[in-house]
């Protein structure tokens, strides 16, 4: 029974079909527009001057050189605009004022009628610094005698939830406890401990940071920008400068991809003040890609201590771990990723004694933020590296390990002691298939060459949104005069495939084919239904919950209208194939078109009018968490999430002794996703999630040098997976078991796909070679780099083979 | 790296002399545009900013790609990399060529980039030049004052540094014919599947079993200022004592001889590794199809 009293039907029509993304053919032909297509008659041009060092004392801002370039409007430095950002801690400046914290961080903007003289003017600019020492590496920022980054940090805004320590580099640091983990770790038969680190990386979006901004002369301002989270945008954007928020209106056109990296609030009130001071002309700020990589934040990295202590059966009896989170030069989200990974710190397993601290430190780097996974991908790398550690100390299969200490609905206890509801995602399940596709437990086949090996590896992971919990989503659905609906959302879909499942759900509740829906794919702040933010997987869950309530209000107001027209009770009317029918009686019906704008009777009267439906989602029972204990403020388990999705990576690799590269043979996913609104656009995240994050595991990393300058600002090299490198076989696995408050009872996806596979990769290296690695990304020469260290008689195996496939051949 | 490209004259002319007259001009002020990719680059990072850029893809006679039976091929200026793979004799004869150049840049780029600018750009990971140089190849350089020919093995000097002289361009390559029955290869280790050589290796390899009249060659990207041929080898193999000794010996030599450097792609100990077990295994791979 829905909330409506109805028998919801288990046949969908539209739901759980497999329909191409509505979005994808004006994509594909280049019609679909984005911010960097834009252009406003009168705009001007904006540039950055960035800084030369990784951490210093501005001195002095020489740029009258720069203003006598001929087109330059405005020249504006960091003093000119006192105003403190942040989502959680108000710790950036707009533009760096006195102090520079990496770099490449922007010190002066240019205004110019053309990029041609913004350039030429930028060039001109003289800024004098006196260095300090700089920190690049998280935990030796954390020592007594580092360089401090902010010495104000006790001043700063936070949000409820936060914790920065005043006096040292902590952003925001958390604790907490769970059973007695001291005691457990003596009566435990085995224990170990390991040191993991992942790098900072950049989420390399298509598309790069660019903003335009018309501040106007009646107050109010109108930013262009390439936003994940437009009405976050905003809402920050109101809460620093001081301007109301309908005094803001945030323009969102497509997206060329996000992945977190656009989330939070970044360039768009530089360049809505930067108007302001241009005299109320709209100005243009688009980044070089080398720019971006300077200025645009990127993912946290993390260092990572786990201590085990388990049972000889291979039952994990305790668990404790230290994440620190690279948080690079401001707070902004890295502080909730260490938040994040701090009430998840055990991975999906069901430990009784736990002790957990996660802090996000600052770093001298440009920062970092939210970034698909947020957080999970570098926690998970520990905890599944680490578990296979433990596996092979103990003598025990890496599935069956995961098996006996996984996660089960209403059974398991999560680290904040929150009891996993009874129809969450089956972990078990999830491992039990993922394994299976790749013929868990049979040995690889041997490979071409003796010189190479072939391993599996599996690794698990559970991810839910990392939000308030009151991270509100609405949605509106506006019939038209012909029965056809205009569905106006919050989120942004830049890949994932919101559009259309919102779409579906909006045509299965209505009884319309999928054509007569419109999602509207532009948003507007002052036109759109609001949501909180497009992260953390969480748009399918809660806009698709918005939208359900929506279309069922509608529906409700239809079937009032058809009620007094048909002459039966609405309970008694269906929608169904465009039309309200009577139940039992489909032959007694009126079209949809004749209701949805009111009823007009033959003589004129009407009755009724336009329909528009309603709706909204609110995560429920959610609570606030104590960052020193992990509880709900009164002491009750905490409870972080709405919904929890688990899942299992699992790859069969062939590794090349003499070189250290890696292949992907195969790779299977599978994910616990309560219902698939739409299996070919899940199957396209997790094809799509698989590569990235094979990327990342493999490939990319920020490389800094000694100075901190970044020695990889380009994509010759920081490399990205490309379309060679996607493995050739990949499967995908949907399991569906359904969550009561769900749509339909889906959970998300699109970040959980990603958090396992580079520990899956690493486990099967392991299972290849016997050799372990801690440190991603896992490139040739950093896993031969390990091999050498730990079995180096392999590489010279490998070479004697080598030498001996020459005798026995030749 | 800005946006936009700086301040440039921008000449395309339709004839060689006009060219040569425009580089005579400019003094070394000038640039060569053919497929750009190098260039517009460094153009916009600022590493050139030169006064003129010289467009030269509308000279015609540099666009001739020719193969002269029993003397070798010429490859103009203006031939781009893909012109130069689809070319059936480049793939049947030229193999070390078509190898590695099958594994420069990626398909876009090789859509513009040509092979006479990927040897004038001198990159010291430059793919195709191992090839040209284990292949003899031979540079045209010409200039207003007249033409000459550079050997391969003369014409890198340093770190994106060529022996042509400012006044001087390149309008094609010769190639001549490879020893008869060799067989050529091209192995470049990366980090990914398009990527610039950590360590690019070619070899040429012709009668493998006969030690009087065997041929083999070295060369290699990557593992030194300029790409480099290890002649030092190549007495070697003439020698009649088995075959796997001779390539520990080859590996000894050729480690010897080059001098990597640690950068953001590979440290010099794994470029050292890497020469070490590529030229094995290309040398293993030649040896056995021959």
């Amino acid at each position: 029974m829905d909330f409506y009293g109805e028998v919801v039907s288990l046949t969908f029509k539209v739901v759980g079909k497999s329909i191409p993304r509505i979005d994808g053919l004006i994509k594909a032909s280049g019609e679909a527009q984005y911010a960097f297509d834009l252009e406003i008659p009168g705009m001007l041009w904006a540039k950055l001057v960035r800084s030369t060092i990784a951490h210093g004392i501005i001195k002095k801002i020489d740029y009258s050189e720069a203003l006598k370039v001929k087109g330059v409007v405005a020249v504006v430095t960091g003093k000119d605009l006192p105003y403190k950002l942040g989502i959680y801690v108000g710790d950036r400046d707009v533009l760096a004022v006195d102090r520079v914290l990496w770099y490449g961080q922007p010190v002066v903007a240019v205004v110019a009628d053309s990029l041609e003289a913004a350039e030429e003017a930028a060039e001109k600019v003289v800024v004098e610094y006196e260095p300090l020492p700089a920190v690049l590496d998280p935990e030796e920022a954390l020592k007594p005698d580092a360089p401090l980054l902010h010495p104000k940090l006790g001043e700063y805004r936070r949000a409820p939830g936060f914790n920065p320590i005043p006096g040292t580099n902590i952003a925001s640091k958390y604790e907490l406890k769970k059973g007695d983990p001291e005691k457990a770790f003596k009566e435990a038969d085995v224990v170990i401990e390991n040191k993991f680190k992942a790098p900072m990386v950049s989420h390399v979006y298509l598309e790069t940071m660019n903003v335009i901004a018309w501040y106007h002369r009646d107050g109010t301002i109108e930013i262009w920008s390439s936003a994940q989270s437009p009405f976050a945008v905003r809402y920050l954007m109101s809460a620093s400068l001081g301007i109301p928020l309908h005094k803001i209106i945030i323009h969102r056109p497509f997206i060329g991809g996000g992945f977190g990296g656009k989330a939070g609030l970044n360039l768009e009130p530089l360049v809505a003040l930067l108007s302001k001071h241009a005299g109320y002309r709209p100005v243009r700020l688009l980044l070089s890609r080398e720019e971006n990589f300077y200025i645009a934040p990127v993912r946290t990295g993390i260092i990572a201590y786990i201590k085990t202590g388990a049972r000889k059966d291979g039952r994990i009896i305790a668990h404790d771990s230290t994440y620190i989170f690279d948080s690079g030069g401001y707070a902004d989200y890295a502080v909730n990723v260490a938040r994040a990974a701090w009430y998840k710190c055990t991975g999906p397993y069901d430990i009784p004694n736990v002790h957990c601290i996660s802090m996000a430190v600052y770093t001298n780097k440009v920062y970092a933020t939210a970034f698909r996974g947020f957080g999970h991908m570098e926690f998970h790398w520990a905890v599944e590296r680490q578990l296979d550690i433990l596996a092979h100390e103990l003598g025990i299969d890496p599935l069956e390990i995961r098996l006996k200490n996984a996660l089960l609905p209403g059974k398991g206890v999560l680290p904040t002691g929150e009891k996993l509801r009874e129809d969450a995602g089956r972990l078990d399940q999830c491992l039990i298939e993922a394994a299976k596709a790749i013929d868990w437990g049979k040995p690889p086949e041997k490979p071409k060459e003796p010189w190479k090996v072939r391993g599996k590896g599996i690794a698990a992971l559970y991810k839910g949104p990392a939000e308030p919990p009151n991270a509100a989503a609405s949605a509106i659905v506006k019939f038209n005069e012909d029965g056809s609906v205009d569905v106006l959302v919050g989120t942004t879909d830049y890949g994932q495939g919101t559009i259309t499942s919102l779409a579906q759900i909006v045509a299965e509740e209505l009884g319309l084919p999928i054509e007569k829906v419109h999602v509207r794919f532009y948003l507007d702040t002052d036109a759109n239904a609001y949501t909180w933010q497009t992260v953390g997987s969480r748009s399918t869950f809660q806009d698709g919950n918005a939208v359900l309530m929506a279309a069922r209000d509608a529906k409700r107001k239809i079937l009032e209208i058809a009620s007094q027209v048909l002459h039966v009770r609405p309970e008694n009317l269906e929608l169904r194939d465009e039309k309200v029918c009577v139940k039992g009686e489909p032959w007694e019906c009126v079209s949809l078109q004749e209701v949805v704008f009111g009823y007009t009777y033959p003589n004129g009267h009407t009755v009724g009018g336009p329909v528009i439906g309603v709706g909204y989602h609110m995560p429920e029972r959610r609570t606030y968490l104590d960052p020193t204990t992990g509880r709900a403020p009164d002491g009750s388990p905490g409870a972080p999430t709405i919904f929890i999705t688990f899942g299992a990576q699992a790859v069969e690799i062939e590794l090349d002794l003499l070189t250290g590269k890696v292949e992907i043979l195969r790779y299977a996913g599978a994910f616990d996703i309560g219902k698939a609104i739409n299996p070919l656009l899940v199957k396209g995240q997790i094809y799509g999630g698989a590569v990235m994050a094979m990327s990342l595991g493999l490939f990319e990393e920020l490389k800094y040098g000694k100075d901190g300058r970044l020695l990889n600002p380009n994509l010759t090299d920081y490399k990205v997976a490309r379309a060679g490198d996607i493995p050739k076989k990949m499967i995908p696995i949907i399991i569906e078991n359904p969550q009561a408050d769900g749509p339909y009872g889906a959970r998300g996806l699109a970040e959980n796909v990603m958090i396992a596979l580079p520990a899956a990769i690493a486990n099967a290296i392991y299972n290849a070679t016997g050799v372990n690695i801690y440190e991603m990304p896992m490139t040739p020469e950093n896993i031969l780099k390990a091999i050498k260290e730990q079995k180096p008689e392999l590489i010279e195996k490998a070479k004697k083979a080598l030498m001996e496939y020459l005798e026995k051949k030749g | 790296m800005s946006l936009i490209l700086p301040k440039f004259e921008y000449y395309k002319p339709s004839t060689l002399d006009e060219a040569l007259e425009l580089l005579a001009k400019f003094k070394g002020d000038a640039r060569i545009l053919a497929g750009g990719t190098d260039l517009i680059v460094d153009l916009r990072s600022r590493i050139k900013k030169p006064k003129a850029v010289i467009d030269i893809k509308g000279i015609k006679e540099l666009h001739k790609l020719e193969y002269i039976e029993g003397k070798g091929l010429i490859v103009g200026a203006t031939v781009t990399l893909n012109e130069l793979l689809e070319h059936p004799i480049v793939k049947s004869k030229f193999h070390v060529l078509y190898d590695s150049v099958r594994q420069l840049a990626d398909m876009q780029l090789r859509n513009r980039a040509t092979l006479v600018g990927n040897i004038c750009n001198a990159s010291p990971a430059a793919d195709s030049a191992p090839a040209l140089l284990v292949l003899d190849a031979k540079v045209k350089a010409v200039s207003k004052r007249g033409e000459r020919v550079i050997e391969i093995k003369d014409f890198f000097k340093w770190v994106k540094k060529t022996a042509l002289e400012p006044d001087e361009m390149v309008t094609e390559v010769f190639i001549p014919e490879p020893p008869e029955g060799s067989r050529g290869k091209y192995y470049k280790a990366t980090r990914n599947v398009e990527d610039l050589a950590i360590v690019g290796v070619a070899g040429l390899v012709a009668y493998p079993n006969e030690p009087s009249k065997r041929i083999v060659r070295l060369a290699y990207a990557s593992v030194a200022p300029t790409p480099i041929r290890i002649y030092e080898v190549e007495e070697l193999f003439k020698r009649d004592e088995p075959l796997p000794k001779l390539i520990d010996e080859a590996v000894n030599i050729a480690l010897r001889k080059v001098s990597p450097i640690t950068d953001v792609r590979g440290s010099d100990w794994y470029r050292r590794h890497l020469v070490d077990v590529l030229t094995r295994k290309l040398l293993i791979e030649l040896f056995l199809e021959g």
